[in-house]
């Protein structure tokens, strides 16, 4: 914790006597009892003006009235208010700058950085940091909430899918992916031309593996190009889940150099997802893993989209998408939501290549 | 540099060829854009030319004249002149004579050049299509006469983007060629929704499916719409979301699970949804209003949400008649209109605009507004120039597609087959109708003259995108635009903004 270099309501440096009096307010004790904004009331006081439409539409009365906080007056307010306006400029422009680049924040940089470039030298370290702490902390909330409605998006996608599949008729259509999907494993027959290509073109690893290295290669054959020929079950393993981490094409054709996704997946970081505006994660050394991976049997069966196949033949590879994205949203998340992964909890993943869940994004 | 002359305007590939791969960044402070080069340029709509013609000499395309040998020799296909006898006017000053620049197919250079100068061919070949199908000089003969070409050189299969999107864009031309030469152009009827029930089902379906999981448009527009809904009706015990065009109904499904999860305020709302139809709109690849009905209704069941749904047929003119709808007593209404998704049809411009401004009168909490994002174009550059800035844009469209799906091609091709293809034939269409009338460049500019205040985009909802989009290929941008209007673009081309807005008297 830092001190305070000038005496605020922040009060760090008397240390004085806190009492929290029946309205949840902590009051110090010392003659003219100071607000300590704890890191709850700094949170409520962020979400009321969020609400409010960020701290230049918020006024010390709206905000008032929204916390609905017994004992907090517009005097208490006003100066926060006004620290956090200041306080929020550098840190909203750091948020978002672009990480191309493959800058690393660290907590010291950030707080340097937003004091300098803000020129509030004397800043209290200490508020900023917990501005830091409340940005991280509803980042996180925003990506597991973006993971839950994908999910649900996929849910419902299901049943539009598999009401069609009905009146396109049949069971036999469902039993199909599976077979061509088993078949993937044993190079069976051609049946995704598109897949055998890449796999052939990218110096194919023996087909020992398993049959999901085969599937790694149409997504994560830019991976593979960077990354050192590998034996080991963890480091192919990551790299597939890595590929599977979302439903959507983030290793299909991902061309961006991060810094990450030069084989040190062993980390367990999916480096793709969700990386650019979580560098500031490796605060504190939280390595989020992002990864969710379903059981392999999940994987089996594959969407009913593979109906296609005999419905229209001209789709026949388009099925190569979901070959090499097995599952979109709903096994993987149905996985999931089975076995619920601990949350933001800094874990490094197992990255055993059978069961063993990674927790999911934090 | 070059400099094209279109009757008389001049359209500047200096700007084209100028723009260096721009923004980086992707967001704000509060207010303005970040787009960094060219800021004299309030839309930085870049395009991708830069990315597919490096090599090609734009000093060849200066000065010049002796567009008939160009336009004779492209039709040839050979250096040779002479061969059809066309007049052609000379108002238009295209190209230098130095066609051979533009002709010649080195064998000598990698596939990468003869690719770029016949992506090149193309345009040219489509600009000029579209001024001889409209400009000051029209001649439907000559127009007739470069689709022909075009056709022969374009194909919907083809390997390239470039030869799949002029394919399209033959078509549309096409269309409004033989729509104008019968004198009949009720490009509502020919271009109807209904073109797109012909298609197979199951195409259809796969097509979606293959959208929402190779591009972040869908979801992009529905997630926002729906962060911003949330937060509106965070203490409200009723909600009721008027959609004006619900399609499956997808958007409402990630709308329930977050009202269900939600912590603060009372617990989990009702929720109540009338969708609005049209008559002889069936898009009967979705199912009709009623289908999407059922299915919301049993998928809320059984995720546990309380929920209700309503039909409401316009008539035959779509005027929207706000008395039609049933309300509720303390509900917060909300007005959900996703225009321009890729997998919707455009809507007749009366029918949302009857829409929107029908439903101030029901002082809706929050108005949700999807719609494609186009440059404003200038009168003087008339058809061509929206024509070139739709090829533009459709052409960022398919570049992204192919950025995150480069092995796929018949994946993607079956998209741009079911989905684009006619929306690019709808777009020109529409385009076509109203040339020469007073252009509405934005629907969000209209709502803000009907009266509707802007309302601020959150902290959450700005996040929500940038994470969306970090699932995807990082040529994706978002950019927050004003307070209430983010945008989601592909490299430096704006493609889809989602912005709210709110009733003057509504509380928020």
């Amino acid at each position: 914790m830092f001190h305070a270099k000038k005496p605020s309501t922040m009060n760090s440096h008397d240390r004085p006597m806190c009492v929290q009096g029946d309205s949840g307010l902590v009051l110090t004790t010392d003659p003219k009892p100071r607000l300590r904004w704890t890191v709850e009331l700094h949170e409520r006081f962020v979400d009321a003006v969020t609400q409010l439409g960020g701290p230049d539409k918020a006024t010390p009365k709206t905000i008032m009235r929204v916390m609905g906080v017994k004992g907090l007056t517009l005097y208490h307010l006003k100066s926060h208010l006004q620290k956090f306006r200041l306080g929020k400029q550098p840190h909203k422009e750091f948020n978002d700058h672009s990480v191309k680049d493959g800058d690393r924040a660290t907590s010291l940089e950030l707080q340097r950085n937003s004091a300098s470039s803000s020129g509030m030298i004397g800043r209290n370290m200490n508020e900023m940091q917990m501005e830091v702490q409340r940005r991280l902390h509803e980042q996180l909330e925003v990506q597991r909430h973006l993971q839950l409605r994908i999910e649900a998006q996929g849910k419902y996608m299901q049943t539009i899918l598999e009401k069609a599949c009905q009146t396109l008729g049949g069971e036999e259509n469902m039993a199909l992916p599976a077979r061509t999907f088993k078949g993937l494993g044993n190079q069976g027959g051609g049946i995704i031309p598109d897949i055998s290509a890449a796999f052939k073109e990218f110096g194919a690893p023996p087909l020992s593996f398993s049959s999901f290295q085969d599937l790694n290669i149409c997504g994560g054959h830019e991976q593979q190009l960077e990354l050192h020929p590998q034996s080991s079950m963890g480091e192919r393993s990551s790299s597939f889940e890595s590929f599977l981490v979302t439903d959507h094409n983030l290793s299909l054709g991902k061309k961006r150099p991060s810094p990450y996704s030069n084989g040190g997946n062993t980390n367990g970081k999916s480096p793709l997802m969700w990386s650019d505006d979580f560098r500031l994660q490796e605060l504190g050394g939280a390595t989020t893993n992002l990864i969710s991976r379903p059981n392999q049997d999940d994987i089996i069966q594959m969407a009913p989209l593979s109906m296609e196949r005999s419905c229209n033949p001209e789709l026949d590879s388009v099925s190569d998408i979901y070959e090499s994205k097995p599952m979109l949203d709903e096994k993987k998340f149905d996985a999931k939501l089975e076995r619920p992964s601990p949350r933001r909890a800094p874990q490094l993943s197992s990255l055993s290549a059978q069961g063993g869940r990674n927790s999911v994004f934090g | 540099m070059a400099t094209m002359m279109v009757d008389g305007t001049v359209p500047d590939f200096d700007y084209y060829s100028g723009l260096s791969t721009t923004t980086t960044t992707t967001t704000t402070t509060t207010t303005t854009t970040t787009t960094t080069s060219s800021s004299d340029d309030d839309h930085d709509h870049g395009c991708t030319w830069n990315d597919w013609s490096p090599v090609v000499d734009w000093e060849a395309f200066s000065g010049g004249d002796n567009f008939q040998d160009l336009i004779e020799s492209m039709i040839e296909g050979n250096n040779s002149s002479g061969g059809l006898n066309i007049s052609i006017p000379k108002s238009s000053t295209f190209y230098n004579s130095e066609d051979s620049v533009l002709m010649e197919e080195p064998e000598e250079s990698n596939n990468n050049q003869s690719e770029d100068v016949n992506g090149l061919k193309l345009v040219h070949l489509l600009m000029a299509a579209a001024e001889a199908l409209t400009g000051v000089n029209k001649s439907r003969e000559l127009a007739r006469v470069i689709l022909v070409r075009l056709k022969e050189l374009a194909s919907p299969n083809g390997s390239t983007n470039m030869e799949r999107l002029a394919a399209h864009f033959t078509d549309a031309l096409q269309a409004l060629l033989d729509g104008a030469a019968s004198g009949s152009l009720h490009a509502k009827s020919m271009f109807s929704p209904n073109y797109k029930d012909e298609q197979q089902q199951g195409d259809v379906l796969a097509a979606f499916q293959l959208l929402q999981d190779m591009s972040p448009f869908v979801k992009f527009g529905h997630f926002t719409a729906n962060q911003a809904i949330l937060e509106a009706v965070a203490h409200d015990r009723r909600v009721h979301i008027v959609d004006y065009d619900i399609m499956e109904g997808i958007q409402w499904a990630s709308l329930m699970q977050a009202l269900l999860s939600r912590k603060d305020g009372p617990p989990t709302p009702h929720l109540r949804i009338t969708a609005l139809s049209r008559s002889g709109s069936g898009r009967r690849s979705f199912g009709t209003v009623q289908e999407t009905g059922r299915r919301l209704t049993a998928f809320a069941a059984s995720i546990g949400q309380p929920f209700s749904f309503h039909h409401c047929r316009l008539d035959s003119d779509e005027t929207f008649k706000p008395p039609a709808l049933k309300l509720v007593r303390g509900e917060a209404i909300i007005i959900n209109c996703m225009l321009h998704l890729p997998h919707f049809t455009y809507r007749a411009s009366d029918s949302v605009a009857s829409f929107l401004s029908g439903s101030k009168t029901l002082n809706p909490r929050l108005v949700t507004l999807v719609e494609e994002e186009v440059r404003p174009i200038e009168e003087e550059e008339g058809f061509v120039g929206r024509f070139m800035d739709t090829l533009h844009h459709y052409s960022a469209l398919y570049d992204s597609l192919e950025a995150g799906f480069p092995l796929q091609s018949r994946a993607r091709a079956l998209v741009e087959r079911v989905f684009l293809g006619p929306r690019i034939i709808g777009s020109l269409a529409r385009t076509y109708r109203t040339r020469g009338e007073d252009e509405r460049s934005s629907w969000g500019e209209w709502l803000s003259v009907v009266g509707y205040h802007e309302s601020n985009i959150s902290f959450a909802n700005h996040c929500q995108a940038k994470l969306l989009l970090g699932l995807f290929n990082d040529g994706y941008r978002v950019e927050e635009i004003g307070t209430n209007k983010l945008v989601l673009g592909w490299k430096s081309r704006r493609l889809l903004s989602a912005s709210i807005w709110t009733s003057p008297d509504s509380d928020l």
